[in-house]
């Protein structure tokens, strides 16, 4: 299985997926994050009712879209550099398999579209289009 | 040309929400971006986006965007350039 951790700079409590289930590079990636208790951004979002904050939702598919790039990107990270449009249809709690699908969009120079939406058992709970910015490669 | 220019500009003010300006505003020769009329790598994209959807013209890579971006006059001549007669 593919080694997340070897694509992206990310790491623990901040990195959001689990599994990457499909992967194309440049057409689609389908990668997958459970959501359980021990996620640290539930302890205070909410105390009583934990679910799954939008913006998080967001960077899960920034994450995912991370792999819809060929090459890994540990010294290479790609940035997110504009939120186009993010729509939150229903709530995201602990236990939910959530499927994060991407698709690339148009780009101009370092920059590049995405689009992705975040479903659970087939239900759509968040679609969202961003602008991800690859960074200089670090020497 | 001058007419192409006018239609570059509003495109420019239109697609980049540069609230309170009119064409007359911009100067032909001033950079599209830093100085000028200050002008991000984001601004890039959705121009080269809106190039294509306004006058069917692909920016195909950084290098020709980039000399097509210098200016007003440079952009307007560029997509005169690549429009079909």
């Amino acid at each position: 299985m593919l080694d997340i951790r070897a694509q992206l700079p990310h790491r623990p409590p901040f990195l959001l997926l689990d599994r990457v289930l499909e992967r194309e590079p440049g057409v689609r990636v389908v990668a997958e994050k459970v959501v359980t208790y021990g996620d640290p951004f539930l302890r205070g979002h909410f105390p009583d009712r934990p679910l799954v904050p939008g913006v998080m939702l967001v960077e899960m598919l920034a994450q995912a879209a991370a792999f819809l790039e060929a090459e890994p990107l540990l010294d290479r990270p790609v940035f997110l550099a504009q939120i186009l449009d993010a729509r939150f249809k229903a709530p995201a709690f602990p236990g939910d398999r959530l499927e994060l699908s991407v698709r690339p969009g148009p780009g101009f120079a370092r920059l590049r579209r995405a689009e992705g939406e975040v479903r659970c058992d087939g239900r759509l709970l968040c679609t969202a289009k961003l602008l991800l910015a690859a960074g200089e490669a670090r020497p | 040309m001058p007419e192409l220019k006018q239609q570059v500009k509003e495109m420019i003010i239109q697609r980049l929400k540069l609230e309170g300006m009119t064409p007359a505003d911009i100067d032909d020769a001033a950079p599209l971006f830093g100085e000028g009329l200050g002008l991000d790598s984001i601004d890039a994209l959705e121009l080269v986006l809106a190039i294509e959807q306004t006058f069917g013209v692909k920016i195909e890579d950084e290098a020709s965007g980039m000399k097509a971006f210098r200016n007003v006059e440079a952009l307007t001549a560029f997509i005169a350039e690549k429009t079909p007669a």
